[in-house]
């Protein structure tokens, strides 16, 4: 048997690095160590205590501050007695107004939708790993949470706050509403939970479940 | 160490990276579902691709204009560029140089530097691979944050509606600068960095 025979036959006593291709024989990660690939450096494992528990909370807080992020206020302008708030959905809602379509449709996506998305399926996804329930679609949610991983940009929206703020300090008073806090608050928590999340883990995990 | 794990017949699925036998290549993943190639197909021909579209727009998006500032009545569309130099006349320096960072001088960096990674793979420049590493990283992470000035308009459209004293509309410019920067994201996406080692492991059995 060659080399090669040898190592196709047992793909999974393996990792591959998914950056530079380097084979290495696999190996138990403790908690809160990290593996990196010997030759690229790029990160392989990051094996987190209680992942999931981690990411059920975080996803479930994010969920409840997702609510006053959207719907109350963000900003409030007021210049000689005349006032206007903004949320999130009015600035889609603007550039619909300005007839610019594909943008607001972009902003609708990258600042509503896929947070949203991320946050209910890794809801769903971590509460059925923690309680062991073989449900449906949970290789789809994983797989999709991935993909819209990096198309939720509120962080870069709250940049952009900022530079609207600083941009406006001259023509008007700029107050800050709830929903700038509860925005701050969901971002912290849509970081936290992408930081917590051991993707190797959920794969295993759902790949147990799915066997049953 | 130096070899790969598709010479040793292993490929891994680039979803969930699962390990597989080269014999599953372009069957469903057992895990994910999700088709296992032994690279990303056709990587280098979509990465050209998409960052040639992303260069064609950074050109209306930077000479059309962005938005619109209404005060009283008066005031121009204005470009990107005249947006930064605006900010300058105000003495903004500090926010001047975070949107010109964000809206000129990342994308233009993100192009050379997917052109450095593409002619890698091509030409076989494959010195300083590590660095090459880096690089990739950097733009694949960087890529995002060129949208804050498409949220800028979108935010400032949204709460400077005061009637005649004071209005922001956006113009058709946002729309060829989020459609570079989006295909920017994606060319990065495209692009498999498996295959500069490729390259420099066959370099190295050419020249040892």
């Amino acid at each position: 048997m060659t080399d090669r025979d040898l190592a196709s036959t047992q793909p999974g006593k393996f990792w591959v690095c998914p950056e530079c291709d380097l084979l290495m024989n696999r190996r138990a990660i403790p908690n809160r160590h990290e593996a990196h690939c010997p030759r690229c450096q790029s990160l392989i494992v990051s094996s987190k205590r209680h992942s999931i528990e981690w990411t059920l909370a975080l996803a479930l807080a994010g969920l409840i501050l997702f609510f006053p992020a959207n719907l109350f206020p963000i900003l409030t302008l007021t210049t000689l007695g005349l006032s206007q708030s903004e949320t999130i959905f009015m600035s889609v809602t603007a550039l619909y107004d300005s007839h610019l379509f594909a943008v607001s449709a972009l902003v609708l996506m990258s600042a509503i939708v896929v947070p949203l998305m991320k946050l209910l399926l890794m809801a769903y996804l971590s509460g059925c790993l923690l309680f062991h329930k073989p449900a449906p679609l949970l290789s789809w949610a994983m797989r999709s949470y991935q993909q819209l991983d990096s198309w939720g940009m509120l962080e870069i929206y709250m940049l952009g706050i900022l530079v609207s703020i600083v941009k406006l300090v001259d023509v008007a008073d700029v107050t800050p509403g709830i929903g700038l806090y509860s925005l701050a608050g969901l971002i912290i928590v849509t970081l936290l939970t992408s930081t917590q999340l051991d993707r190797h883990r959920f794969w295993r995990r759902i790949e147990q479940l799915e066997r049953r | 160490m130096q070899h790969s794990a598709l010479t040793r017949g292993i490929i891994i699925c680039h979803r969930c990276e699962k390990p597989a036998s080269i014999k599953q290549d372009g069957q469903p993943c057992p895990r994910c579902g999700t088709h296992i190639h032994r690279r990303k197909r056709h990587s280098v021909a979509y990465t050209w691709a998409l960052l040639l579209a992303s260069m064609i727009m950074l050109i209306p998006a930077n000479l059309l204009p962005i938005m619109t500032f209404k005060s009283l009545g008066k005031g121009d569309p204005a470009t990107i560029m005249q947006g930064v130099l605006q900010l300058l006349e105000h003495d903004m320096l500090g926010i001047a140089l975070v949107v010109l960072t964000a809206s000129i001088i990342i994308p233009v960096m993100k192009v050379i530097g997917l052109i450095i990674l593409l002619l890698t793979v091509q030409l076989g420049w494959t010195t300083n691979v590590r660095q090459k590493m880096l690089m990739y990283h950097f733009v694949e992470w960087i890529g995002r944050w060129s949208m804050l000035d498409i949220f800028v308009v979108a935010i400032l459209a949204a709460i400077v509606q005061l009637g005649n004293l004071a209005s922001v509309t956006g113009n058709t410019g946002a729309t060829a600068f989020a459609a570079a920067v989006i295909f920017t994201m994606l060319a990065a996406n495209c692009f498999d960095t498996r295959l500069i080692w490729d390259k420099h492991l066959e370099q190295l059995e050419v020249f040892p």
